[in-house]
């Protein structure tokens, strides 16, 4: 049986038997040696095999009811919950999945006769359906930030309400400003937030291997840096590579091991591909900020046929110092209020800003997600700040879970048009 | 050589034959504005054999084609695909080389597009939701609901002192606030001022994000209602540009830019 056709059966399969089940049974039946072998033998990209094999595997431990499973929204610090030994499940990535899956209709769906909103984003909006319908594996505790979104912290205590675990529900709170008191403030929450998840799984707290997820994410986060130095001068990417797949890995598995040896595949393959370049390849150089849409699309194709290549992605940006194990709660409180997309805007554009000149960047493309007020509310001054230094912006309004809130061929031409740009200058 | 620039829109297809020579001076020996209809496919191969018809060429003697619009994907024959932003971009800067911000109203899409002083060529652009709002189709609803000939509209809103406020942005709400105003006894007159007034808010909004910078050219088929443009050049303080035929900038544009390929 050829790759597609088993990359086929098994979307079909969920799409005609969504039931947790059904995908309970999938992520068994993928997972094994030879069908897992079978399912990555086509994907070119070394880096690319190993995030498959890595988070089917992942996928299956999760939905196996072996381990507590921690729903957690996307900023937070997963070393300490990948330290607390529990399984990360991260309902906005699965709403990406979603996409990816084609369920979206369901999700969507059922999420709107449940009373959510249709002008919440869909990534909660999706995974709000999905855990309705019982898609996701039953959480043993809950946590959020109101880092950036602060619509995980609301959108997830209807599944605190759901699995009846209020009392396991944490919620970060991460002040705007980032000073002495704030670190303090932060690391608190984290440190009792260990001590508490701790007593209430009736373990002993062991920070010992809180200190080697800390490593773990100290030796991902060099990995990444080294890759992210060598995308300044690659235009010949492994077949459809995109930093925007690697969310999960990045965020959510940040503090394991198998996202330590992700990222030291990623940054070798990387360099090899760089020294067989063509050293006369030049293309136009796109940063991209927030996210991409999940469902089949031809954004990227279109920006490669024109020769146009997004050589950076906001998401991609290591912008933390390396981590002190002797001193977890404040290294991690210090890594998230790092996060440029703390406070008011400003350290965002900021840090696009230092992108921008690190890459040598031609154009930037603000993908413009329905319902996500923490970024779309950035994009006029986004706009100016780029513009005020010659760099074309395309500020592209669209969804990145809703296939149907997004036409293809109007992105079609936004996408063409800015490359069009690009390439005139 | 002969260029011809296919246009596909949504609502209409516009094919030009141009005869430039190296030094890119060009003449217009033909055009010609066609319904697009249910087959963008036919509707260029149509649209294109009336233009050479007027040319009087045949297809062999056309050098290079450029397709255009929404619809360009679909012309298997053209010698390459360009959007709409650059080829009306081109197509202006040809007729005014002057002008610096182009607003193009077309049959369900509008869009605002930036020209470089220096190069000539886009820098930014603008277009419009995914939805009717604010284009050539939310007109020709009104109008039918109105029960008034859609080319009358231009006359009505200059000799109308008064409108009424539409509130609605949406074609099938706005449809349903006519019926609700012409049952309360509103003039029709007094509505399409009103509506008339909508679109150009909907245009200025839309102007205003990309930014305005004098000259303007208004193109594309709503151009030819003289109702929307004096609201326009009224809400920007500005006089339009518009060309002998504002449906054809695109076509344009692309068969210059033909002569390229």
């Amino acid at each position: 049986m050829s790759i597609l056709s088993v990359k086929t059966k098994i979307t079909k399969n969920i799409q005609n038997n969504l039931n947790s089940g059904s995908i309970k049974r999938l992520l068994r039946i993928i997972s094994s040696k030879p069908v897992l072998a079978l399912y990555v033998s086509s994907i070119k990209s070394i880096t690319d095999r190993y995030l498959n094999i890595y988070t089917i595997r992942y996928m299956n431990e999760v939905y196996s009811g072996k381990y507590p499973v921690a729903y957690g929204s996307l900023f937070l610090p997963y070393e300490l919950i990948n330290g607390l030994n529990l399984k990360p499940f991260l309902p906005e990535v699965m709403g990406g999945f979603t996409a990816g899956l084609g369920v979206t209709d369901k999700t969507l769906k059922t999420a709107s006769n449940k009373w959510y909103s249709s002008d919440l984003c869909t990534f909660h909006r999706s995974a709000a359906g999905a855990c309705e319908m019982d898609l996701f594996p039953k959480p043993s505790f809950i946590f959020c930030s109101n880092l950036a979104c602060d619509a995980a912290g609301k959108s997830f205590l209807n599944f605190a309400k759901k699995y009846d675990i209020e009392d396991r529900y944490y919620l970060i709170d991460v002040p705007h400003e980032n000073d002495n008191e704030s670190i303090n403030f932060l690391s608190q929450q984290l440190e009792h937030i260990f001590y508490d998840v701790s007593k209430k799984l009736n373990k002993k707290p062991d920070l010992e291997k809180l200190r080697q997820s800390i490593n773990h994410s100290n030796n991902f986060r060099k990995f990444a840096l080294e890759a992210n130095e060598i995308r300044r001068n690659l235009f010949d990417y492994p077949q459809y590579f995109n930093g925007l797949n690697y969310i999960l890995p990045f965020f959510g598995l940040c503090g394991t091991e198998e996202t330590v040896n992700l990222f030291k595949i990623m940054k070798n393959e990387l360099r090899d591909k760089l020294l067989k370049q063509d050293k006369n390849k030049k293309m136009k150089k796109v940063l991209w900020m927030h996210l991409k849409p999940y469902y089949k699309n031809e954004i990227f194709n279109i920006l490669e046929k024109n020769n146009c290549r997004v050589v950076f992605e906001e998401t991609s940006f290591i912008f933390w110092d390396e981590l002190n194990p002797d001193k977890p709660f404040e290294s991690l409180a210090k890594k998230m209020l790092s996060n440029p997309l703390r406070g008011n805007g400003g350290n965002r554009i900021k840090a696009m800003q230092y992108l921008s000149d690190y890459y040598d960047i031609d154009g930037v493309i603000m993908f413009s997600h329905w319902g996500c007020r923490q970024s779309n509310g950035l994009s006029r001054l986004v706009k100016e700040s780029f513009n005020s230094k010659g760099i074309p912006v395309l500020v592209l309004d669209g969804d990145c879970v809703d296939i149907n809130n997004c036409p293809a061929g109007q992105i079609k031409t936004r996408v063409e048009g800015f490359a069009e740009i690009l390439n005139s200058i | 050589m002969y260029t011809c620039g296919i246009d596909i829109g949504s609502v209409s297809t516009e094919a030009l034959i141009l005869d430039i020579d190296d030094k890119k001076n060009y003449k217009i020996l033909s055009y010609t504005v066609n319904k697009t209809g249910s087959d963008s496919k036919t509707a260029a191969e149509d649209t294109f054999n009336i233009a050479l018809q007027k040319a009087k060429l045949n297809k062999n003697e056309i050098n290079s084609i450029v397709a255009t619009g929404y619809g360009r994907v679909n012309v298997a024959f053209a010698k390459k695909n360009i959007t709409e932003i650059t080829c009306h971009a081109s197509g202006v800067t040809l007729l005014f080389p002057d002008v610096i911000t182009i607003i193009d109203i077309g049959g369900q899409d509008s869009k605002v597009i930036k020209i470089d002083k220096v190069s000539k060529k886009p820098i930014d652009f603008l277009m419009n939701d995914k939805c009717a709002a604010g284009t050539g189709r939310f007109l020709e609803v009104m109008a039918k609901t109105l029960e008034i000939d859609l080319e009358n509209f231009g006359e009505i809103f200059l000799n109308t002192k008064n409108k009424v406020d539409i509130t609605s942005t949406c074609t099938v709400f706005a449809e349903s606030e006519i019926v609700s105003l012409i049952g309360h006894g509103v003039a029709k007159e007094k509505i399409i001022k009103g509506l008339i007034y909508s679109i150009a808010d909907r245009i200025i909004s839309m102007v205003s994000r990309v930014g305005l910078e004098a000259p303007v050219c208004l193109t594309g088929g709503v151009a030819k209602n003289s109702g929307i443009s004096n609201a326009i050049e009224e809400k920007l303080g500005v006089k339009l540009k518009i060309p002998f035929e504002p449906q054809i900038t695109g076509a344009l544009g692309a068969a210059y830019l033909a002569s390229n390929y």
